[in-house]
């Protein structure tokens, strides 16, 4: 028998999950993420959960890694000193950013400091023009003297290489990156046409550095795992899960750890998606809660929405604008600052707000009975009875909901002279409109119709909002799978393994010669190919997806579009006005213009086969024997009766195929609670999930 | 004239409990939201995607405004109402139709020029108007002489629409779609742009009507009462905490062909505020003048960002303030004097107003910013394509009393600028430089943020058309208690010093030199922290000269090492 595991390193928990082809899941754990060595938790987690499941290392397969790590230096700052080579004139590029403030009324909005500060910036003597050509050869002797200065003075380990117009023509950067290699062997160097070879200098560079700052940050842990795995007897794969739902090889992560960012959400909304295709609901809304943010995605035909932007490390309430621009292919998430930390106040005009403001996990909520005062939304569900103070962490953790009641009463409560259960129902349906009101404006953005689709709700919080939401938003179906508090571990297992190049290329649809095939995609093609290859996949396995960039010549945005798969390059090409105007037709329901199309980006997606039925838990490990399905009755608020029930709280791991719960009702798991409102049902199906038919009832 | 609303009175209606205000209202807000959402999607200029230059406004069945799109621009802050008002005193609520749309771009009407198009829509529910909808974008083209500040009256400014049903009852009306396409120079982008309003307002008017149904509200009328009362009742504590007085302010601006002055007079009277613009100079004969809806517009915004930043645009919270301002001023033109570029001056009603404000709310008021500068270039890409694009460059912000100003940020319009990159693309022109501009920031105890240099080069290979329009360049950006002024901007060809509002020809090879201003200082730049002076000097934002002569303070780079000369 062999076994894969998925291993989901987030910012406090480390998830796991144990699969063997036939059998599904056999196994979950949990602990602590150890932030100073992440590779400490793994390996202890590792270590735990096969034994419980009385697996040898030597049986398993791969290890399937998602981690926060390179997000989170990137946030705390913890990469490597890093320096940076510019062409000259063009130092303050990092410091200018768009120069653009993100809120209208703040005077003074923050922004984040740049990854590489300003003293750490030299100029190189080089020049390539708008259109490729080189106007000053690079001055590798300046190039090479600069370097030498940031070694000695400032001891980078790091170096970001940033030409303007490399997106072109990459010559010059890689040139410096060959000298730099040669002369400082030790130094981490990344170029920003090969990190991603957008247009736009500053987005781009800024992904640069991110890149730099990172690289020895993921090899230092890389190279930890594979040490001690391989001193373990460990002797299968080992691979990454990448931001865009795709898995990579360490030493494609090595080169790229950017492209790891938010790796953990992406399996989730994908796990999420291979929820909804099993089940035959290719629509599906993916709506994950925890402890500071929810994060929502949109899955159409079975696969999430991408993106090729991504803004981390946000200085001020989660506003767009705020952070670090990332340029690299992504899931397209929604985050809002709403958790079951997020912290309740009054607002300026008097009404209740809840977040972004976090208390997040220390002091954490009043309830924890940490020293935190806050009243946050883990404390309004406490006082409405929809958490079990006795049951949180499956029971590892008290909550005091006098904590709760007193913080409740005095900011929020009592500044708007009500009652604090009023007060408390006002934090949790608040929390459920902003919710609801990001999903129905990011969808709207996006042409993205959710009215027939599927929710599927996880993370810790998730659970207790989604039916609410779920109704606000008229969405008729909610589904809450089991494992909900690993669903990042299980999606890491279910994700093939895939790599994305793109490359700005301004040129026009109609000049496109016989040959545009060879000149523009076969070198993209064959770098993705080649590092998908490099895996052990064999060619004929692998999956190429063409997209491009195109508008209207003089238009300032651009549509992209997946072109048909076509083994002729001509026929490929012909397609291309139809299939942007289907597009173009599809976002902006008028017809096409009578205008040349332009090319801005070109993108090649290479994949490998997706992992066969995976991820799908066939059995939890719970107890099968009593089945005292109604655990004990509890007091909980329903605004339709304004009023507590005696509310009926099933234990989740006593429910088989074919039960049903009649709301209102409580059904707990370890690491969170679904609430079902009156009049809705829960029917388990024999995946163990959890249905909530919305059309039915009220 | 003057402009201002009816306080409201209190009713013995049974108030809304508190809880389910900010849910109901939270809700409108979102619809709004959702509104502009569906126009940004279907619309198809750049202006609309990426400057977000559109709104989305709900009014109740009385046409009080009560919910509007978060992502509004200062210009669309509060001229809702009047503008519905208007529409409906042309087509009353009895002559209103299902599926009716009614538009207009009047600067008078609008929001003061007529490349913004303001589309209303009635909401129908059980066959009785429960409240109206409107959006208001800015269209790509209008006609006329272009989106220039050239003209000399308005009727060159391209083509008014006086309010009129575009759609009858869901069916578009073919007459006016076709006066507008005769008259536009890229007829598709502007019809759609007006059909992305047709379906923002349908959008929105939908969900007001499920939100009824839903919450089971048969009118608005309590609702709208409850939101307005609420919101004036922040406004009015919000201007409370202004001592009363009278505070006076002008400021003098560099206008199209000669200088301008803008004067206020603002009286705070316990929880009212009067702003009277009396002193202001003459409206002009080029196309910067202000009608008074956009004046009052962007005086709303600099008290929102002064004191109420959270407040949510509504009537409520305009009641306590009255705006007046004298008839024929630039900040209350007539017809037809024209108004295009109305922003060339609208964007100082910011520091006019700020400036007043200076001693009344030390902690709160920025002192000047650098703003926006604009080379506009025209003429043939290397390439052969006509070109038409404007070059944008932002200077350094104003101090506050505990922060310095940002360096090279957008103020007071929240714009972004175009990536060296795309510009070279363009264009075919070169940028050979683009960097800060130190000691550029006006010293104080907090410094101003520093301008920058572009250096630009005409690489096309043939003679290209440049105008430059810049702020701050007779008047730099003037700094609060004891604050130095930061740098002024400044235009140059060749090396020459370029008239700012001059036409230049580039020959192939020029190279255009723009240096965009600092912001000013806050407080006395003898009270700045030593230490926070050497970190200027070892950052290169203040050089060692400027540290010694405009702050007292001998800087020893290597030594890393600052003293208050005594």
């Amino acid at each position: 028998m062999t076994y894969r595991v998925g291993v989901d390193i987030g910012g406090t928990f480390t998830d796991f999950a144990l699969f063997t082809e036939g059998s599904g899941i056999v196994g979950i754990h949990k602990r602590l993420t150890t932030p100073r060595d992440p590779s400490r938790a793994v390996i202890e987690g590792l270590q735990d959960l096969l034994t419980d499941s009385g697996v040898a290392l030597a049986d398993v397969q791969a290890v399937v890694h998602g981690t926060t790590l390179v997000t989170n230096a990137v946030i705390e700052r913890r990469g490597a000193p890093t320096g940076m080579l510019v062409t000259q004139g063009f130092r303050d590029i990092l410091d200018m950013r768009r120069e653009r403030r993100y809120d209208l009324y703040d005077l003074t909005p923050g922004f984040p400091d740049p990854l590489v500060p300003r003293a750490l910036r030299r100029e190189v003597d080089e020049r390539i023009l708008f259109d490729g050509s080189v106007e000053r050869a690079v001055d590798l002797e300046e190039a090479k003297s600069g370097v030498a200065e940031l070694v000695t003075d400032h001891d980078i380990r790091a170096l970001a290489v940033c030409f303007i117009n490399s997106y072109l023509n990459p010559t010059h950067e890689l040139a410096v990156r060959d000298a730099i290699q040669v002369a400082f062997p030790d130094l981490f160097v990344s170029t920003s046409a090969e990190v991603f070879p957008h247009w736009r200098e500053f987005e781009r560079w800024t992904t640069a550095t991110a890149n730099a700052f990172t690289q020895p940050v993921l090899d230092r842990y890389l190279r930890h795992i594979e040490r001690e795995l391989g001193a373990l007897g460990f002797t299968g794969r080992i691979t990454m899960m990448a931001s865009n739902g795709g898995m990579v090889t360490p030493d494609t992560a090595r080169r790229f750890p950017v492209r790891m960012m938010e790796s953990g959400p992406a399996a989730g909304a994908l796990m999420s998606a291979r929820h909804g295709t099993a089940l035959d609901l290719p629509d599906v809304l993916s709506f994950d809660m925890g402890g500071t943010t929810a994060k929502g995605a949109l899955v159409r035909a079975g696969s999430p929405l991408r993106t090729y932007e991504l803004e981390v490390a946000r200085v001020h309430e989660f506003k767009p604008g705020s952070g670090v621009p990332i340029k690299i292919p992504v899931i397209d998430m929604i985050e809002i600052g709403a958790g079951g930390g997020s912290i309740a106040e009054i607002d300026g005009r008097g009404m209740i707000r809840v977040g972004p403001r976090s208390a997040g996990a220390d002091p954490g909520p009043a309830c924890y009975g940490q020293r935190g005062e806050a009243a946050t939304l883990t404390d309004a569900n406490v006082v409405l009875g929809y958490l079990d103070p006795n049951f949180f962490l499956g029971g590892e953790m008290r909550l005091d909901p006098r904590a709760s009641e007193r913080a409740i009463a005095s900011h929020v409560a009592d500044p708007l002279d009500v009652s604090v259960v009023r007060a408390a129902w006002g934090i949790h349906e608040t929390i459920n409109e902003d919710v609801a009101r990001a999903f129905r404006v990011h969808a709207a953005e996006r042409g993205f119709d959710y009215r027939g689709c599927t929710m599927i709700a996880f993370g810790g919080s998730g659970p207790i909002h989604a039916h609410s939401i779920a109704a606000k938003l008229k969405v008729p179906r909610v589904i809450f799978p089991p494992a909900a508090g690993v669903m990042s571990a299980l999606g890491l297992l279910v994700c093939p393994l895939s790599f994305d190049v793109a490359r700005s290329n301004l040129t026009f649809v109609d000049a496109l010669g016989d040959d545009w095939y060879e000149r523009h995609s076969r070198p993209l093609a064959d770098e993705a190919v080649g590092l998908i290859r490099a895996a052990g996949v064999a060619a004929a396995n692998v999956t190429i997806i063409h997209r491009l960039d195109i508008r209207y010549q003089g238009q300032g945005f651009e549509i992209e579009v997946t072109l048909p798969n076509e083994a002729d390059p001509v026929v490929m090409r012909d397609a291309i006005p139809d299939a942007f105007g289907a597009r173009y037709q599809e976002i902006f329901a008028i017809p096409g213009l009578d205008e040349r199309l332009e090319i801005v980006n070109w993108k090649v997606e290479a994949r490998a086969p997706e992992p066969k039925d995976s991820g799908m838990p066939a059995f939890l490990g719970v107890e099968t024997g009593e089945r005292a399905a109604r655990k004990r009755n509890r007091r909980a608020y329903f605004p339709e009766a304004d009023d507590f029930f005696d509310c009926p709280a099933h234990d989740r791991y006593t429910l088989v195929p074919g039960d049903a719960v009649e709301g209102p009702a409580l059904i707990e798991e370890r690491e969170s609670t679904c609430l079902l409102g009156i009049g809705a049902t829960a029917r388990v199906d024999e995946r163990y999930n959890l249905v909530v038919d919305l059309t039915k009832g009220t | 004239m003057m402009q201002t609303a009816e306080p409201l009175q209190q009713t013995t209606d049974a108030p809304l409990d508190p809880v389910t205000l900010g849910i109901l209202w939270d809700r409108l807000i979102s619809i709004t939201d959702e509104g502009v959402s569906a126009m940004l999607r279907s619309s198809f200029s750049t202006i609309l995607r990426e400057c977000l230059d559109l709104t989305a406004i709900l009014f109740d069945a009385d046409g009080n405004s009560i919910a509007q799109g978060t992502k509004s621009l200062p210009s669309f802050t509060g001229t809702g109402p009047a503008t519905l008002r208007h529409i409906l005193e042309r087509h009353p609520p009895e002559t209103l139709n299902p599926g009716d749309a009614i538009a207009t771009n009047d600067a008078w009407q609008g929001t003061g020029h007529y490349f913004d198009i303001c589309v209303m829509r009635p909401a129908f529910r059980h066959g009785r108007i429960v409240g109206y909808t409107m959006s208001i974008s800015h269209l790509p083209d209008i006609g006329g002489i272009g989106y220039t500040a050239a003209a000399t009256d308005i009727y060159q400014e391209g083509l008014r629409i006086p309010a009129c049903k575009l759609m009858q009852a869901g069916e578009p009306n073919e007459l006016a779609f076709e006066f507008i396409r005769a008259n536009v120079r890229v007829p598709e982008q502007v019809v759609g742009d007006i059909m992305a309003n047709v379906s923002c307002n349908e959008v929105s008017g939908q969900k007001l009507v499920e939100f009824m149904n839903e919450t089971g509200l048969d009118d608005l009328s309590s609702l709208s009462h409850a939101i307005r009362r609420q919101s004036e009742r922040s406004m009015r504590d919000c201007i409370r905490g202004i001592p009363d007085g009278v505070y006076r302010n002008q400021v003098d601006i560099e206008g199209f062909d000669e200088s301008v002055r803008l004067a206020c007079s603002i009286t705070v009277n316990g929880d009212h505020l009067l702003i009277d613009y009396d002193g202001t100079g003459p409206s002009v004969s080029r196309g910067i003048n202000c009608a008074l809806n956009i004046t009052s517009a962007w005086t709303y915004f600099a008290l929102k960002c002064l004191m109420a930043g959270d407040i949510p645009n509504n009537q409520g919270f305009l009641a306590p303030v009255s705006i007046k301002a004298p008839e024929g001023c630039i900040l209350n033109a007539r017809p037809p004097s024209p108004t295009a570029g109305r922003h060339l001056v609208v964007h100082f009603i910011p520091s006019l107003v700020f400036g007043a404000f200076e001693q009344a709310i030390p902690d709160v008021v920025q002192a000047e910013s650098g703003m926006v500068g604009h080379l506009t270039v025209q003429g043939v890409h290397r390439n052969g394509r006509e070109i038409s694009d404007i070059f944008t460059a932002t200077g350094g912000v104003g101090g506050v009393r505990e922060a310095d100003g940002a360096e090279t940020t957008s103020t007071p319009t929240t714009i972004g600028v175009v990536p060296v990159e795309i510009w070279e693309a363009l264009t075919s022109m070169t940028v050979e430089r683009k960097a800060f501009l130190p000691d550029s920031g006006g010293g104080g105890r907090t410094r101003g943020g520093l301008g920058q240099e572009v250096v630009i080069r005409n690489d096309s290979g043939n003679t290209l058309t440049v105008f430059p329009m810049g702020y701050r360049t007779d008047f730099p950006a003037r700094g609060y208690h004891g604050g130095a002024d930061g740098r002024p901007t400044r235009f140059e060809a060749n090396g020459k010093p370029l008239h700012p509002k001059d036409r230049y020809l580039m020959a192939p090879g020029d190279r255009v030199r723009i240096m965009e201003a600092g912001g000013g200082g806050f407080g006395a730049a003898k009270d700045r922290d030593p230490e926070r002076v050497l970190e200027d000097v070892l950052e290169g934002y203040v050089s060692v000269e400027c540290a010694r002569e405009a702050y007292g303070v001998e800087v020893d780079a290597a030594a890393r090492t600052a003293r208050r000369r005594a």
